[in-house]
């Protein structure tokens, strides 16, 4: 249980039992090396691979996150040994050392802060889908039983579940505001109208199991990013905070870090990387959006449709090969290139509209800020990442029918589906 | 007299410094009235004077009774500097329910009228009925907006929720997706259609396609459906009225299970899509919107903008219609 949920009764006992010494945790520890390499699955053929201590384990947990985003050359097998309860215990201590340090340097609305919620989230994933179906169903219902029992779910608490479209609303079945998850309520509420079906074969059918484990994953996440918090408050108390644990937040900082040189400058495998635009090896619809719009409709076509690719096309061109959701900041760590060179470019082409966009619309200034992903502000501050969904360019369909003007296809717009395929198709025929 | 003509210039004087009162505008906008922008219209072509604030009701009411407008809006938004639209805090959702704009109405008029004011009536209903079972909101208010309706939600829950999320409540509303008809579980697929199942989404949507199928004449116009199957629809729909869904579906498809359900599939994604304009889904969708303020006069109409506070006894042409209507000589 607590290899799924380490903020379980039975994690906290973990670490209550051994994680108490934090003097010894840079120590290496024959106990962790020999449970990675009791794990058949786990590639031993470099030493490396094997984390020999407590904050090594930590930092190959952020590591594993890194290159699985980032790394085209990813290696499941380097990291096998994250998937396997023989590092259990291990690993639960592992995860409280994490969090504490983050949240004693970091706080819990930094972006390393963030990282490791969303680091939390994924490595649950993973594990799960090493289960047998029949224990899988199992540990997601016991863990979701005892979750629901100390917080019913709203639905409004799932905004950025259902905002990054891995949950749809339609999905959920809703009672009075709560997502109904549990067999007893789903009886309460609807044992009475179900006519045509058995109740018991209805609830099994139609309370989905990965929308249950879904649930469960964000609900675990959002009691990571808690728990980052109180530690932070606790934190804050004290005179000074405890330089191992800073030292460790130090190192996962950097290992977070790698993640922008993947997509700056490191090799991606022959797909485009992030680089330097070429106006050039623009598809006409955008080249056209450049030149400002004449006439009605230029709020969404610099808004919707020029932010999106502009982005994308300069930080993270491969969005869709990749199918992985990043945000601004994970590429454009400072926000430099965002400021000084996408903002202007789509400031200029406001300024072309005629009349010019801000001057009597200048709140699109923030519409501009969220489409991005920094909410509805002012201006791109680190703290509101994330508020805001950071958009991804618009389909040659949706183009067609919001913005018919714009589409003049030339010979490569055939056979694509999004102008931003059309940018990555050019820059590579280069 | 002749409902739904243009006030003159003079009439809007004497609804703003006769009848007008600035308690009439509902404690949830003069609540929090220094962090909502404010936009006017004063020749009818539409609000270009916005960016307004009133830091007390008394200036609003020196406002609308000096310039007695055209038309009076305030935003959906909550701003720390409205002045500048700066600082967006939050914004209510929105529903906006035009009787003009409603798809299906059983009505002929070019404008509104009783019938279409009333169905739109019937829509926000259906709407507000869902906000509150399923999606458990509270803070809803209600106000009619001279033309048709619009739902105003200020739970905080949902008030700092983004475009998509927004869009996804809007579609589970109106019914605007035919929900799946497959589900898994342990590994075996079960095919459940929309009707069969009496909770959650697929109910609502079960609820609103009746509703409009219930709604539909044999002068509707809908992409995708011929007059042969809007023809078979109409004949059929005795069925929908007391919900049984399989004869009806036996009817529009006789030979379904060997061929498919067509017909029925054709009509389900049609209605669906044409669930969508039931509401305009910009404004629900938009975090800055600035809308009617209730109280205020809709001058292309004559009718007051006023807030709803019993939906089941308001009567727009009883409880909108300003008093120089009832005097005019015409």
């Amino acid at each position: 249980m607590s290899f799924i949920n380490p903020l379980s009764d039975e994690g906290k006992q973990i670490v209550r039992e051994d994680g108490g010494d934090l003097d010894r945790i840079f120590d290496e520890n024959d106990d962790i090396i020999d449970a990675v390499n009791s794990i058949t699955a786990q590639e031993i053929s470099d030493d490396a691979y094997i984390p020999k201590s407590y904050v090594d384990l930590v930092i190959k947990r952020v590591e594993w996150y890194v290159d699985k985003k980032s790394d085209p050359k990813y290696n499941h097998k380097k990291y096998a040994f994250l998937f396997y309860p023989e590092i259990a215990k291990f690993d639960v201590i592992a995860f409280y050392i994490l969090c504490q340090a983050i949240g004693i340097k970091y706080g819990p609305n930094s972006r390393e802060s963030r990282a490791v919620s969303e680091l939390q989230g994924q490595i649950i994933e993973n594990r799960l889908e090493e289960l047998y179906e029949r224990d899988r169903l199992e540990i997601v219902d016991k863990i979701m039983n005892i979750l629901i029992v100390q917080d019913r779910i709203k639905w409004t608490s799932l905004a950025d579940l259902l905002s990054s479209k891995k949950i749809n609303l339609q999905d959920l079945v809703l009672k009075d505001g709560n997502v109904i998850l549990d067999r007893e309520d789903f009886m309460e509420y609807f044992k009475d109208v179900v006519k045509l079906q058995q109740p018991e074969r209805m609830y099994n059918v139609f309370i989905g199991n990965r929308i249950k484990e879904l649930i469960m994953i964000k609900m675990i996440m959002q009691n990571t990013e808690n728990y980052i918090k109180n530690v932070h408050e606790i934190a804050g108390r004290e005179v000074e905070p405890n330089a191992t644990l800073l030292k460790i937040a130090e190192e996962v900082a950097d290992a977070l870090s790698k993640e922008i040189r993947y997509y700056g400058g490191g090799d991606s495998g022959g797909e485009v990387k992030a680089s330097p635009l070429n106006i050039e090896k623009f598809p006409p619809c955008i080249r056209k959006s450049l030149d400002g719009i004449k006439s009605g409709g230029r709020n969404e076509v610099i808004v919707l449709f020029l932010t999106p690719f502009l982005s994308y096309a300069r930080l993270y061109p491969s969005v869709f090969s990749r199918n992985t959701t990043l945000k601004v900041s994970d590429v454009d760590a400072d926000l430099k290139i965002t400021q000084n060179e996408i903002l202007p470019m789509i400031y200029d082409a406001a300024d072309r509209c005629s009349p010019p966009l801000f001057d009597d619309q200048p709140q699109e200034k923030i519409n501009i800020n969220a489409k991005l992903g920094f909410g509805m502000n002012d201006n791109l501050n680190l703290q509101h990442e994330g508020e805001t969904t950071w958009y991804t360019p618009m389909s040659c369909e949706k183009v067609k029918l919001n913005m018919p003007n714009l589409c003049r296809p030339d010979k490569t717009c055939k056979g694509i589906t999004n102008p931003l395929s059309y940018y990555n198709r050019k820059m590579r025929e280069k | 007299m002749e409902f739904f003509k243009q006030a003159t210039p003079e009439e809007r004087k004497i609804y703003y410094r006769e009848e007008w009162d600035v308690n009439q505008v509902p404690n949830f906008i003069l609540g929090q009235l220094e962090n909502r922008e404010f936009g006017f219209d004063h020749f009818g072509r539409g609000p270009n004077d916005r960016y307004k604030t009133f830091n007390s009701p008394e200036y609003l009411k020196r406002f609308m009774r000096s310039k007695t407008p055209f038309a009076a809006y305030c935003s959906v938004a909550f701003y720390e500097k409205p002045r500048k639209r700066e600082g967006w805090m939050h914004a209510e959702l929105v529903f906006d329910v035009d009787a003009k704009d409603i798809p299906i109405r059983t009505c002929n008029c070019d404008n509104v009228c009783e019938i279409c004011l009333n169905e739109a009536k019937e829509i926000v209903g259906n709407i507000i009925d869902t906000l509150k079972s399923d999606l458990g909101l509270k803070n809803i208010h209600l106000s009619y907006s001279g033309r048709g309706y619009h739902i105003r939600v200020l739970d905080e829950s949902v008030m700092e929720m983004d475009s998509d999320v927004r869009s996804q409540v809007l579609k589970y509303v109106v019914g605007a997706d035919v929900p799946n008809d497959k589900y898994e579980n342990r590994g075996q697929i079960y095919t459940l259609r929309p009707y069969s199942i009496p909770f959650g989404y697929p109910k609502v949507f079960t609820d609103r396609i009746k509703y409009s199928i219930l709604h539909l004449t044999k002068d509707s116009k809908i992409e995708g459906i011929s007059k042969n199957l809007l023809n078979k629809t109409l004949e059929n729909r005795k069925f929908i009225e007391e919900n049984q869904w399989g004869d009806f579906l036996n009817k529009l498809d006789p030979n379904h299970p060997k061929t498919g359900a067509r017909n029925y599939n054709k009509l389900i994604n049609s209605i669906a899509s044409l669930n969508m304009s039931l509401v305009d889904g910009k404004v629900s969708i938009d975090l800055k919107r600035i809308l009617r303020l209730p109280s205020s006069l809709h001058s292309k109409v004559s009718m007051r903008c006023t807030e709803v506070k019993n939906i089941d006894t308001f009567d727009p042409f009883k409880d909108a219609v300003p008093k120089f209507v009832w005097e005019r000589k015409d």
